[in-house]
């Protein structure tokens, strides 16, 4: 809850200024993850106590490199401080600048004060600096800017009680506007804040400058916007560089040694790449069996649970809505957070150690040709463990062409969910022979997984060529110095990510899997009977019963009958559902204890007497699995992700488009 | 000369374009007049990487081949 008259405190800075580690020091466990209106970016936001009877909401803004938005995150920012709506106006602002690398800083820093709101400036890394033998003149540059400065440093806490002793008493600079947008610009200018009610002409710069509805007015000046901004900055920059040579000492040679040192190994074009390849390895390993034990123990403590209940609530249909439709809903979201908290945690660890730009800089080259970039490699390598991570780490990509691509094509990346599918189909359709000494069924395996890559892939340039040309977005990324990973701002990162998961792509989860519950457990006049002996209808009497059976005629051109039809059906729930209701469906018919994959091979064609499950069929469904979005969680995750069920539906329609043609493609040619 | 004919090592001067570059290049320190060195760069035709102004800033070598600057400063020649 939000007190109306909490002083709304905002922290901007350009990115890899130790912000996230500044707000976890402020906030600490009182941090709120929600979201900018309208777009998919993350909102942090934390309740402090500022003195006895202030309170003081801090926004963590997104880093940004100037005020004139070039990304989304800008765009974001630049919204924020021109909201004159009284309930979300900011009242102080805390500037960050890395004390090691104070210019770029300082140039945000200038463009903020100019708009005539209360301000501090924290310089961080205070200790960074002192040991590379940097000196500042605190006191010079405070009274050159107009503000006061705190030395803070995350990592200790040190400054921080000063710092919000600066936020209470915070004023606007006296010294501002350190940037007079100059004559010709006056008429236009004017102009702007008559229209808009602005009481600073910088305001009105900025927001005539943002896009075309000035444009007009302003190109009669002779100038270009592009022109009018670089102005700005040229500007902005030689009065920067004054004070620094006025009051900050530094010795070159000492700077950079380290980043230098380490990226001689980390960006060469031979050992970047083997060092690259191995940490992506690393990954994969951890999110796959790293979160095999707790996965399990999720499983078993739920189910064990169910049982529990079942045993002592009486009988009826709530007892069986809680027992079967709501606990296994919970467990099938909870289930995800081990591969969550183990996947943010090591990106966290590559974004904080400075790493991940470089994995963005070696794998460029190769990801462009598909519209990605390099930071897309994060997901498509989680996406071999599961898409559910491997979506919610785009949102650490700015760029958000290429996030929408990412997600677009994630769920084509071979999961560890259709593994149980695969490795039944195989077994059952692909002989046990060898292939120039290599096993057959494991080069079918891993032809399926180079399908899901390059499906990925192929899928990823092609929208791109669809997808209509967005302003185009400069590739211009900063290499931020490498920094020792601060544990803190890793939980964080682990707590911030799970939480939102749980919250927000859980309820969406739950809400399906309880309908999926309800369709597979009642049937068109038919309910289980929920006395005494519990018995559940024969699965095809149930609504997916009858609609697998309804969509026959459908399925009858891959390959399926109404048996395979309902197991495709009923997947939607998790891909690997469809071993669990096979079982189900021919324990049925056979009452003969033997395994799946065997009553499986049993089946015959009603119509020629042959094996049912020939290489046609078993190719058709399995090409169908690799192609299908053939799972709710991922649907939820990516309506979150996108704020968009559109997205999602669409998304959902198009795999299964895909899955359908290829299965289709596949028994024509093989029956 | 362009950014993208300088040699790893290599320092020259930034000067002004003829044509509109991205400001966002000028935003983060890039700009006329500004010493720029070539850090490192990726393999096949990748990003380049320079500092200028203290800031490591990566661009593709589409960007590079249209910032103009001065020859490459000899000392750096004989280094590089």
């Amino acid at each position: 809850m939000v007190d109306k008259k909490a002083l709304r405190v905002a922290l901007v800075g350009r990115p890899n200024t130790g912000k996230s580690s500044l707000f976890n020091r402020l906030t600490g466990l009182s941090q709120k993850v929600g979201n900018y209106p309208g777009v998919t970016m993350e909102k942090r936001t934390g309740l402090i106590k500022l003195a006895p009877g202030v309170l003081a909401e801090i926004i963590d803004l997104p880093g940004i490199y100037s005020l004139h938005p070039s990304s989304p995150d800008e765009q974001v920012v630049m919204d924020s401080f021109l909201n004159e709506n009284v309930d979300e106006k900011i009242d102080v602002v805390i500037g960050l600048a890395d004390g090691t690398n104070l210019k770029t800083c300082l140039f945000v820093f200038t463009q903020i004060i100019d708009l005539g709101i209360p301000a501090v400036l924290a310089v961080t890394m205070s200790d960074e600096m002192e040991r590379k033998g940097m000196e500042l003149d605190v006191l010079g540059l405070s009274e050159s800017l107009g503000v006061p400065i705190t030395l803070v440093n995350g990592r200790l806490g040190h400054g921080i009680k000063e710092l919000q002793d600066n936020i209470l008493t915070a004023s606007v600079s006296q010294n501002i506007p350190f940037f007079q947008p100059g004559g010709l610009h006056l008429e236009w200018i004017n102009k702007v804040s008559e229209d808009k009610n602005f009481d600073i002409p910088y305001k009105s710069w900025l927001f005539g400058l943002r896009g075309s509805e000035y444009e007009e007015l302003i190109s009669s000046t002779g100038k270009t916007i592009a022109r009018a901004r670089a102005d700005e900055a040229i500007k902005r920059y030689r009065r920067v560089n004054e004070w620094l040579r006025e009051f900050f000492v530094t010795h070159p040679g000492k700077d950079r040694r380290w980043t230098a040192r380490l990226d001689r190994w980390a960006v060469n074009p031979f050992w970047g790449s083997i060092i690259l390849l191995i940490l992506m390895f690393l990954l994969f390993q951890a999110l796959f069996f790293g979160s095999e034990a707790p996965m399990n123990f999720i499983d078993d403590q739920f189910a064990q649970l169910s049982n529990i209940l079942k045993s002592n609530l009486p009988n009826g249909f709530l007892s069986h809505l809680i027992t079967n439709g709501i606990i296994p809903g919970i467990a099938g979201v909870l289930i995800f957070i081990p591969q969550i908290a183990i996947l943010f945690g090591l990106i966290s660890l590559l974004e904080e150690s400075g790493y991940m730009s470089r994995v963005v800089f070696i794998m460029d080259r190769f990801m462009r040709p598909f519209g990605l970039s390099g930071k897309s490699v994060v997901p498509m390598v989680s996406g071999t463990a599961c898409a559910i991570p491997a979506i919610m780490s785009t949102r650490n990509m700015e760029n958000s062409r290429e996030k929408w691509l990412s997600i677009a094509v994630a769920p084509l990346i071979t999961c560890a969910a259709r593994l149980p599918v695969y490795a039944l189909l195989i077994s059952l359709v692909i002989p046990d022979q060898t292939f120039f000494g290599l096993s057959l069924r494991g080069l079918v395996l891993f032809s399926l997984y180079m399908i899901g890559f390059f499906a990925a892939l192929l899928g990823s340039a092609a929208l791109n060529k669809i997808m209509p040309e967005a302003q185009s977005n400069p590739f211009l990324l900063e290499m931020p110095s490498y920094r020792f990973p601060q544990l803190r701002n890793v939980g964080h990162a682990i707590i911030n990510r799970t939480k939102s998961f749980v919250t927000e792509a859980g309820k969406i989860i739950l809400a399906i899997s309880v309908v999926l519950w309800f369709f597979a457990s009642f049937g068109p006049g038919k309910t289980p009977d929920f006395t005494q002996d519990y018995e559940a209808i024969p699965i095809e009497d149930s609504y997916v019963g009858k609609m697998g059976k309804a969509i026959e005629p459908v399925m009858k051109p891959l390959g399926f009958d109404w048996k395979v039809s309902i197991a495709v059906l009923s997947s939607f729930v998790a891909r690997e559902v469809f071993v669990g209701t096979m079982a189900t469906l021919y324990s049925v018919d056979d009452n003969e204890k033997s395994s799946i994959r065997e009553q499986m091979a049993k089946q015959k064609d009603p119509e020629t007497g042959e094996p049912y499950f020939n290489l046609a069929v078993g190719v058709s469904l399995l090409l169908f699995y690799a192609f299908a979005m053939q799972c709710m969680s991922t649907y939820a995750v990516v309506a979150r992700e996108t704020r968009s069920h559109k997205f999602a539906a669409i998304q959902f329609l198009i795999l299964g488009i895909l899955a359908y043609g290829a299965s289709f493609l596949s028994y024509s040619i093989l029956a | 000369m362009y950014l993208s004919d300088l040699k790893i090592g290599q320092k020259a001067i930034v000067l002004q374009a003829s044509i509109s570059l991205p400001v966002k290049l000028y935003e983060m320190g890039c700009m006329p007049g500004e010493e720029i060195e070539l850090n490192y760069a990726a393999p096949f035709s990748g990003p380049m990487c320079f500092l200028v102004q203290g800031t490591l800033i990566s661009m593709r070598k589409e960007l590079a081949q249209l910032v103009p600057i001065t020859e490459p400063n000899v000392k750096s020649l004989t280094n590089g």
